[in-house]
């Protein structure tokens, strides 16, 4: 029994690095930046920063929906761009704003629950199911628009990636209120349970009653869904859509989800983790910016910075 | 406009895809059927027959491109069987190889990658079908010939255009393209040294890559203009970086800046009548095109053709917009 | 006379895992070319003491003597290159790769460049070694075209590649036809004329009659027979393996009542069960006995709705009912807590509270929120009701001790006040304080009206807790018994299919 204290003061020290060695490393980011850049911690600034990683955050809360459940989707990028293209040439055609907002929330919630259908009812592995819709969303974006971006969108349009309420802009309005809503989701409803229950461990969530197949078309809608959204804000942020939009978003995107601590594995993870996921990848490429980092070894520096975050809490696993 | 001939050739490779996910595509009726009707015209002929293997065509300048090769094709009387490598070098192997089985007459290709692609051209000799390299040119193989615009004269212009612009002083902003593509280093090395031995007053104060691509320009370019107070002029290797960064400023209400682009699209073309864009480097990619299938046949008549075919550029201004 | 070579001797073996002895001073001798049969029932130790054997565990104490010399095993390797090798009940093999390649994995022969595998070679000594064991199979064909007994020989041959003097072969018959078990037992009388010596352990009594020299019986660990074969009748087996009185241990205090709330009527499903009908009353605590692999965890499975049936009929309180799925099976008011609670039953990664009220979000939410205030509450009152040890409702469950992790279990599906409680292996692995406390928490369940179906492997369980007990064999009831009526000798020779040869 001499051990306890000693013992227990270990385990709280781990448990905090576990929980809180992503966020230690965002400081440190951040705390380095500010020292090199005067321009860093300017409120411009942040708010570039807030607004840069909003697509990737909004991106980032349906995968995080998604690898909670032990399942992955690639397709999230293509996805947007489809969205993106469809709302832009509706838009285009001069449809009332919110009829085509709604069309094409709708139509990526569509996407995602097709590979939600084939993962959950034919048991195809998540990994190859969004592959396949990665391929094909992209190449419907394609066919859709031949090739060419569609642009000058109705000027109506600008105010969801470019107005603002009050001083803050809408994409981070937006992005605020799915990681909160997202949150509220995860924590505080049946549903949430289930989807940590059934990445934690399938057959007792099934042996215990829960619908396994209903949540992980859920989670793949969301997806979807929320890809779409990210979609809107960024065409409304270029005013314009192209078909190549969005592509490799589903490596800032599974890389915010892990970076937050999120385990691939499934069960285990929080959208905090991601957001500060979110805001260290967005950091970081505005600090590379801001620092004028050569082209050349950009790569080199984000992935240094990631593998060392990832390595503040796995190391002590 | 749209050609028939394309648009089935694009289609059977998003078939060849889909096939490998029969399960999802069966799901997707609707895009199915689609596909099918589209996709019943097949290329058949006696007369010469060219493949035309581009990069990709989600680029409009390849569209372009190839709308130029098709008209001359028509003109002059021969199939051309296009194909879409989708940036993709294996793609592309593949896609030289069909050619090559089907014993077209001539292979014109825009390589993903000046070594990747080749293995592909050597393929291609050994079948003794000619190889014509168009826009960016291979390290290896016998070719033919290699239509391409001189990117270090376009990036000269773009310097020119800019430095008399801003009088000769002044900070500028280089937006680079995908770090170790030719493209982006001939534009920047044209660029770069022209500003320094024409216009020592002007400095260039910061030079970041976006990737050719828009909404990396616009995120780009915000940082930058936080990091930089005083810009006074904008280069970015093509236009979709600078339409991005255009939307930046906007945003930003910053005024004041001069920005020149490359490619001249369409939506370039837009920004410079709207007076957003002060120019644009204007490859003629329809000529590009023209030429590739013009000196194909030449080749195939037992004409000798030139090694280098240099495409003329063009400076777009408010004054010269078509 | 050679046969009476001793070849292996273990002596005072003991091994302890935390919380268990599993070992206690075993002593163990093997002849040279003698079948020893090694029984006991499950936990015995049997496991335990071949994993020593052959280095896959250490003991804490004892001697392990190889044909005089004493031998010090570190590892499986070793093992195998001292001659001893083992054939677990789980087959190891691969079935992507050839026969050949199967035996010679892993000490394939090489070409002169060393790291070029000399497949001529491979096959012809394949090939070579087969005709010794009298085995008829083609070495170039994939394992995957075999069925699962000329597995099992490949598997035996592999074993004997490595010029094994002594084999010990798990469970070897528990997943063949009585024709290939017959072939199988033709192998080992061929392995026993070359002099090598045979561990065979099984839990199918009439096996070891028939194919074993001498018998070593375990029980908790300790060696309590050893006999020549021939001197001992099943019934004297059966009585060596689970002979201990337990009476205190499980106080009986229910009496049963008339009204049936479950009746299941000829359900079948492939080799699992072929046609299992029986009764549960209200307030009944019903053992269902049997070896592992008769079907017991089958019959729960199809009640729940957790693998679909092809045949027969489930009836809840009087009415015929349809149960494709746990959902349904939970809405009929079934519980069931299945046999492997860490790979079946815990959310390893959640709160303990999470954990039991997962079951029960419908009464603990409104419009889909949570009410985490009902939640506390319930988990609060399981912790207090099963005496669950933990810090708090809080803690993660995968850092609780096993027999918490039960209770949890257990507390998941108390939660939806279940008419019908089935329970597989509710006990296993769990010390005697907490095993004790169950059974009573079982007989307060029955009280107050809960129908119980109880799957254990533990005789002296199924006698001390039901109200009548059901065996199964080979997806058959081959035995029912009040328990007033029922001993463990019956119920074993029920279990073992003994019952049908008389």
């Amino acid at each position: 029994m001499i051990s306890t204290a000693s013992l227990k003061k270990g385990v709280n020290w781990k448990i905090f690095l576990r929980n809180y060695g992503i966020v230690i490393s965002f400081f440190l980011l951040c705390l380095a930046l500010s020292l090199v850049s005067d321009r860093f911690l300017t409120w411009t600034n942040i708010l570039n920063v807030l607004r840069q990683s909003s697509i990737n955050g909004i991106i980032a809360v349906g995968m995080t929906f998604v690898i909670l459940t032990a399942g992955i989707d690639l397709s999230v990028g293509s996805v947007l761009a489809l969205t993106a293209v469809v709302t832009a040439s509706l838009l285009q055609r001069g449809l009332p704003i919110s009829l085509v907002i709604i069309t094409g929330l709708a139509l990526g919630a569509v996407l995602g629950s097709v590979s939600g259908l084939l993962v959950s009812h034919l048991h195809l592995f998540p990994i190859i199911t969004t592959l396949g819709m990665m391929t094909i969303s992209r190449g419907l974006a394609l066919t859709y628009t031949g090739g060419m971006p569609i642009t000058t969108l109705p000027s109506s349009f600008d105010f969801i990636g470019a107005g603002s309420l009050g001083p803050i802009p809408i994409p981070i309005v937006v992005a605020a209120f799915i990681f909160l809503a997202g949150h509220f989701i995860l924590t505080r409803t049946n549903l949430g349970l289930y989807i940590y229950s059934l990445g934690d461990n399938p057959v007792a969530a099934r042996l215990s009653g829960i619908s396994a197949n209903k949540v992980i078309l859920f989670v793949y809608a969301l997806s979807g869904f929320l890809s779409a959204l990210a979609g809107m804000i960024l065409i409304g942020r270029l005013d314009s859509a192209a078909p190549t939009l969005g592509s490799g978003y589903e490596f800032d995107a599974i890389a915010a989800v892990v970076v937050g601590g999120t385990s691939l594995a499934g069960g285990e993870g929080n959208l905090f983790g991601t957001l500060i996921g979110a805001l260290l990848i967005g950091v970081l490429n505005n600090g590379l910016n801001l620092l004028n980092v050569s082209a050349l070894w950009e790569g080199v520096v984000k992935g240094l910075v990631i593998a060392f975050a990832l390595l503040m809490y796995r190391a002590v696993k | 406009m749209k050609n028939e001939v394309l648009e089935g050739t694009i289609v059977r490779k998003e078939m060849k895809k889909m096939k490998k996910f029969v399960i999802i595509a069966l799901s997707l009726v609707l895009v199915v059927s689609l596909v099918t009707s589209c996709a019943k015209t097949t290329p058949t002929a006696k007369k010469p027959t060219l493949g035309l293997v581009l990069s990709t065509l989600t680029n409009p300048f390849f569209v372009t491109l190839l709308d130029g090769a098709q008209e001359e094709a028509k003109t002059s009387g021969v199939t051309l069987i296009a194909m879409d490598s989708q940036n993709d070098s294996a793609k592309e192997a593949s896609n030289i190889e069909d050619l090559i089985s089907r014993k077209v007459d001539a292979i014109l290709v825009n390589p993903t990658d000046a070594d990747a692609v080749v293995p592909s051209i050597k393929k291609a000799n050994d079948a003794n079908i000619p190889v014509i390299t168009i826009d960016r040119a291979a390290n290896g193989g016998v070719v033919v010939s290699h239509i391409a615009s001189d990117n270090v004269a376009g990036g000269k212009m773009a310097a020119e255009f800019l430095g008399k612009a801003l009088n000769g002083k002044g900070k500028v902003v280089e937006l680079q393209g995908i770090a170790g593509t030719s493209a982006a280093r001939d534009r920047g090395t044209g660029f770069d040294t022209t500003m320094a031995k024409e216009f020592p007053d002007i400095q260039i104060i910061a030079r970041q890559t976006a990737d050719f691509d828009r909404a990396k320009g616009l995120s780009v370019f915000e940082n930058i203009l936080t990091a930089q107070p005083m810009i006074d002029g904008v280069f970015a290797q093509n236009d979709e970086m600078v339409l991005g960064a255009i939307q930046a400023a906007e945003a930003a209400k910053r005024t004041g800046i001069t920005f020149v682009g490359y490619d001249a699209v369409d939506d370039a073309i837009t920004a410079i009548k709207g007076g957003k864009l002060a120019a644009t480097v204007q490859q003629q990619p329809a000529v590009m095109g023209k030429l590739g299938v013009e000196t194909a046949v030449n080749a195939l008549n037992g004409q000798t053709v030139d090694k280098f075919i240099p495409v003329p550029l063009n400076l777009v201004t408010k004054e010269n917009t078509p | 006379m050679a046969e009476n070579q001793v070849s292996l001797e273990m002596h005072g073996i003991s091994k302890s895992f935390p919380g268990v002895q599993a070992l206690k001073e075993v002593d163990l001798i093997l002849h040279r070319g003698e079948i020893l049969g090694l029984v006991g029932e499950n936990g015995a130790g049997k496991s335990t003491l071949m994993n020593i054997l052959t280095g896959i565990l250490h003991s804490d104490t004892g001697i392990i003597t190889l044909k005089g010399k004493p031998v010090n095993i570190e590892n499986p390797r070793q093992a195998q290159i001292m001659g001893i090798s083992i054939i677990h009940q789980e087959l190891s093999v691969l079935p992507n790769l050839t026969v050949g390649q199967n035996v010679f994995l892993g000490r394939e022969p090489r070409l002169p460049i060393h790291f070029l595998v000399d497949w001529k070679n491979l096959y012809y000594l394949a090939k070579e070694h087969f005709k010794k064991l009298n085995l008829d199979i083609d070495p170039h064909i994939l394992l995957s075209e075999l069925s699962v007994a000329q597995r099992q020989m490949v598997e035996v041959a592999r074993a004997l590649s490595f010029k094994a003097d002594i084999v010990v072969m798990d469970e070897p018959t528990s997943t063949l036809t009585e024709m290939e078990v017959k072939n199988l037992f033709s192998l080992i009388h061929t392995l026993k004329e070359q002099g090598i010596s045979i561990v065979f352990i099984s839990h199918r009594l009439e096996e070891i009659f028939r194919i074993v020299d001498r018998v070593i019986v375990l029980r908790d660990g300790v060696l309590v027979g050893s006999a020549p074969i021939s001197q001992v009748d099943p019934k004297q087996l059966v009585m060596m393996m689970v002979g201990r009185e337990l009476k205190e241990m499980f106080p009986k205090e229910s009496l049963p009542q008339k009204e049936k709330v479950l009746s299941v009527k000829n359900l079948k499903r492939g080799k699992d069960l072929k046609g299992v009908s029986f009764d549960l009353h209200r307030g009944e605590i019903l053992g269902l006995a049997g070896l592992v692999g008769s079907g017991r965890t089958f019959v729960a499975r199809a009640i729940f709705g957790a693998d679909p049936l092809e045949e027969g009929e489930i009836w809840i309180e009087g009415k015929k009912v349809q149960i494709r799925s746990p959902q349904e099976a939970i809405s009929y008011g079934i519980s069931f807590l299945p046999e492997d609670r860490k790979a079946q039953g815990l959310f390893l990664k959640l709160p303990l509270s999470s954990n039991i009220a997962i079951t029960d979000m419908k009464e603990l939410s409104f419009l889909g929120i949570i009410i985490f205030k009902k939640l506390q509450e319930l988990a609060s009152s399981f912790v207090n009701k099963l005496k669950i040890r933990t810090p708090s409702i809080f803690q993660i469950v995968r850092n609780l001790s096993g027999g918490t992790q039960q209770k949890v279990v257990l507390a998941k599906w108390l939660a939806l006040k279940p008419k019908v409680l089935i329970l597989d292996e509710p006990t296993v692995g769990i010390d005697v304080a907490t095993k004790a406390e169950i059974h009573a928490l079982m007989n307060g369940l029955a009280k107050e009206g809960v129908a119980i179906l109880m799957i254990s492997s533990e005789l002296p369980e199924v006698l001390g807790v039901s109200d009548r007990i059901l065996v199964m064999h080979e997806g058959l009831i081959s035995g029912e018994f009040l328990r007033q009526d029922a001993t463990q000798d019956k119920i074993m020779l029920c279990a073992t299919g003994g019952a049908n040869n008389g």
